[in-house]
């Protein structure tokens, strides 16, 4: 019996949910399940941990596109049935972990790994660049403004020994975002890559009455810019449309998502924003939001070399001058923002003053500064 | 009083038929029974898709409701 | 399908980071829809810009959620992907998996769509990428049938929840993270697959402070584990750390940056300075501290949480989209998560917060906006959660205080004539 075309909704099945997490662990995660005591990471990329029955789970963990095909599924299942007795998990940050219950089983699995040539990289823990968690990009979004997968593609290849080693300060977690929408909780990462928009939309008569609930695009519209309006298309015929308030209009697209006869996507106007600084762990300083420190860089595929070394730029630069366990947040926030601009050599610009809500909150309001280069 | 199941349904579906916007919030339904909670509203209105009278319609990142026939979608235009 | 000259995707080939380029030729060999993937692919690449459309109505028959509608803009050029729409499969669990089924979901995708997928999106689910139309009631039928698998959630629906790998493989868990993410999951399942809501609504369960699945940045509704006794010393260990026989941060920093100081390291970086040493003995005021993990982080051989467990509730995280990016607002200090009551004290929140959000949330409004427009003050008491001063970072900074006329001796209702007799214009 199989799906009857004739008659869909024979035998349905509906809401049963995901399978059950335990059926996947392997015995010596279910064996040891919150009797974990410890961990360490005895070398990039490969962690211990030590139960209090006396039991070790030894995890490698390996880099991965988030983009991948069944035939690379398939390819880690065949590692997993080899050396893990076909179990293995992935990361939130697409990483894939494959863990053994002993010590003397790790380097097989390495060595494994190794030999089928460099598409498995070793690494992603401790001080080191994680592997990036972004969106779909211009494999699969509507709304983009930027790739995602060609990006970081390009950004890893720079900066693949620091995601294999762990020599930084602190770790360096990264994102990228391709729109506004930031479905990639770019907003609070060390390093954040974000697709913006520079040119608003156009609107297309021809099709707007059709395609559009015109309501609904002028309520998509944070900053009211968008405002209905009478018009006339191609046949004579008078419909109803919408103008945009150009100098109103802050790029976010919220209005193209509504309404597809809004386009604003462009290869001039389109390309990325660098935002540094955020965190989600609770760990020393609280929670935060990353900062926009570039406000624009085209967009030029394949290989988006400016934003590659714009990423690497402050990368390096915080791994210079940085304490140790200081994240980039934590960095800029001791040295102060005018010393992170002179330090990663980026200039400041007036994009980086907010005169969006809740602004006021991040203009200086103490005596208290440093002089750097900015002032003449 | 609050309408019945099916009352309630009636009325959902007779505003997804004649309202002027083809595509509509569940919220929109919100008025056809102040009586109903979110959660009646919400309820019925899935049933009437279940029923095969209404669909869904989605965004992606936000789903609306339309009477079969009524929505604007690629394949359907 | 035929092949398509893409220089500029072979370009990306190159380089020591695994090539989703190099997998999709691959993948092409037995599905040569994705010739058609790299070739629109290559002509975004080379225009700058995306050849998708919207989504619509596809999708499963009765669910509003799981399925995200894709269309391609140049269909002529690129039939393969005319219709490429993606399947949210909600993940087990903290994303263990078994090779069997792992096999078993390639071979079903293999059947009925394009080969590709994403090991996951962001919210956690495992994305199968790019199917057409009539593809999706087969798929949805083998997929419950022959897997007993569902679709995740997408719209105006509850989300896929998701949780950190907790108590499977990390000391630090204070809560059973998958217990409550699959629980609370299996408990929703009409809000994942129905809309329910004016606007999306996420769930996420971290373990520790740590907070390894981002709950605090992008969760509507998050539980991050924590515990409200002493953290546990075992000063053996902490002797032998002093000594230097162990790593910096469980061997996460290089020895370049020094060898581990406890000093240096742990008591200078701790934020309430709350640890200090007496001889060889590391000694915490447990009630000075805030719980932020570092010292545990440090050394985690010798620190441990304390026994008695639980969760703060964070409510109202969001993505920029439009206000403004929100972390999540504490607004329980501390619940047990507890399986054996199926999760009662979390369940009460979350559908209290429901209630509340279904009948006064905007369309396309997050509910931490709606918390911003009503303000806290207003969500505390519609939550009937008595309000401490846990719930601000700070008390306001200005006067404008909203009283309400029960509040004032006398009422608000007054006679400007007796005013008036007594105070001459």
């Amino acid at each position: 019996m199989g799906y009857d075309p004739a008659n869909p909704m024979l035998d349905r099945i509906t809401d049963i949910g995901p399978p059950h997490y335990e059926r996947f662990f392997p015995p010596v995660i279910k064996n040891n399940y919150g009797k974990w005591l410890y961990h360490e990471i005895i070398q990039p990329g490969v962690l211990m941990h030590k139960s209090e029955t006396g039991d070790e789970v030894y995890t490698v963990r390996v880099g991965s596109a988030r983009l991948i095909s069944i035939e690379q599924i398939r390819e880690l299942c065949d590692v997993a049935d080899k050396h893990c007795d076909g179990y293995l998990r992935f990361t939130t940050r697409n990483n894939v972990e494959f863990m053994v219950d002993a010590k003397a089983k790790v380097q097989p699995l390495l060595d494994e790994l190794k030999g089928r040539g460099n598409r498995f990289p070793v690494g992603g823990t401790g001080a080191c660049v994680s592997n990036v968690v972004h969106t779909q990009g211009w494999i699969h979004c509507h709304t983009p403004a930027t790739d995602a997968s060609g990006v970081v593609k390009a950004v890893m290849d720079e900066l693949f020994d620091y995601f294999t080693t762990m020599k930084l300060p602190a770790k360096c977690k990264m994102a990228l975002a391709c729109c506004l929408n930031m479905c990639g909780a770019v907003h609070a990462s060390d390093i954040a890559i974000l697709g913006v928009h520079r040119k608003p939309p156009m609107v297309d008569d021809e099709t707007i009455s059709a395609v559009c609930e015109i309501p609904l695009a002028i309520s998509a519209c944070p900053l009211g810019a968008v405002k209905p309006r009478k018009a006339t298309n191609a046949a004579g015929q008078e419909i109803k449309s919408v103008s945009v308030n150009a100098e109103r209009c802050m790029f976010c697209g919220n209005c193209y998502t509504m309404c597809p006869s809004m386009p604003l996507a462009d290869p001039d106007g389109d390309g990325c924003a660098i935002l540094v600084g955020g965190k989600v762990s609770n760990s020393r300083s609280m929670p935060t939001f990353s900062k926009l420190v570039i406000p624009f860089l085209p967009n030029n595929p394949p290989r988006w070399p400016e934003v590659v070394q714009a990423v690497k730029g402050i990368l390096e630069a915080w791994a210079k001058d940085a304490r140790k366990y200081e994240r980039i947040g934590e960095w800029a926030e001791r040295i102060g923002w005018e010393k992170f601009f002179e330090k990663c050599d980026i200039p400041f610009t007036i994009k980086s003053v907010d005169d969006y809500r809740l602004a006021y909150d991040t203009w200086r309001t103490t005596t208290q500064f440093k002089f750097t280069s900015h002032i003449k | 009083m609050a309408l019945s199941k099916d009352e309630l349904k009636a009325k959902i579906l007779n505003k997804a038929m004649t309202a002027a916007k083809p595509q509509l919030y569940v919220k929109d339904f919100y008025e056809c029974d102040p009586e109903s909670g979110p959660r009646d509203i919400k309820n019925a209105a899935n049933d009437l898709v279940k029923d095969g009278k209404m669909v869904f319609w989605s965004s992606g990142s936000t789903t609306m409701y339309a009477a079969v026939g009524r929505a604007k979608d690629e394949e359907h235009r | 399908m035929p092949k398509h000259d893409t220089p500029m995707m072979d370009e990306l080939e190159k380089g020591p980071w695994p090539s989703f380029v190099t997998d999709l030729k691959r993948q092409a060999v037995k599905n040569d829809q994705c010739w058609d993937i790299l070739g629109q692919m290559e002509l975004s690449f080379r225009d700058k810009m995306t050849h998708w459309k919207h989504g619509g109505i596809v999708g499963v028959f009765g669910y509003g959620g799981g399925i995200v509608g894709r269309y391609s803009d140049v269909p002529e050029q690129f039939p393969g992907v005319a219709h490429f729409h993606t399947v949210r499969l909600n993940q087990p669990s903290s994303k263990f998996y078994n090779t069997e089924m792992l096999r078993k979901v390639c071979d079903l995708w293999e059947r009925r769509g394009s080969g590709m997928t994403n090991m996951h999106g962001s919210t956690g689910d495992l994305v199968l990428l790019g199917t057409r139309t009539d593809q999706l009631e087969p798929l949805f039928y083998e997929l419950t049938h022959d897997l007993n698998w569902d679709l995740g959630g997408s719209g105006s629906n509850l989300r896929t929840p998701a949780c950190c790998l907790g108590k499977a493989r990390c000391e630090f868990a204070c809560i059973d993270t998958q217990a409550v993410c699959h629980g609370l999951t299996m408990k929703y399942q009409d809000e994942i697959h129905r809309p329910a809501f004016p606007y999306k609504f996420k769930f996420k369960f971290s373990g520790c402070p740590n907070d390894c699945v981002a709950a605090i940045a992008r969760s509507d509704f998050s539980l991050i584990g924590t515990w409200r006794d002493n953290i546990r010393i075992n000063q053996a260990e902490v002797k032998k750390y002093v000594a230097g026989e162990y790593k910096n941060n469980a061997g996460g920093i290089s020895e370049s940056f020094g060898k581990f100081n406890i000093k240096k390291d742990v008591i200078n970086l701790c934020p309430t300075r709350c640890m200090w040493m007496e001889g060889e003995e590391l000694k915490i005021d447990d009630a000075e501290c805030t719980r932020c993990m570092h010292c545990i982080n440090a050394m985690p051989r010798a620190l441990r949480p304390g026994l008695v467990k639980g969760a703060s509730v964070m409510c109202g995280a969001k993505a920029p989209i439009l206000d403004g990016a929100q972390m999540g607002t504490m607004i329980v200090p501390f619940v047990k998560v507890d399986p054996d009551t199926e999760f009662e004290e979390v369940v009460f929140y979350i559908e209290k917060i429901w209630d509340w959000w279904m009948e006064v949330g905007r369309n396309r409004e997050r509910v931490g906006e709606t918390m911003q427009r009503v303000g806290l003050p207003t969500f505390l008491k519609v939550m009937e959660i008595e309000p401490i001063p846990q719930h601000v970072k700070r008390p306001r900074e200005n006067p404008y205080v909203f009283w309400a006329e029960e509040e004032v001796e006398g009422g608000w209702q007054r006679n400007v004539q007796e005013f008036r007799a007594k105070h001459k214009m």
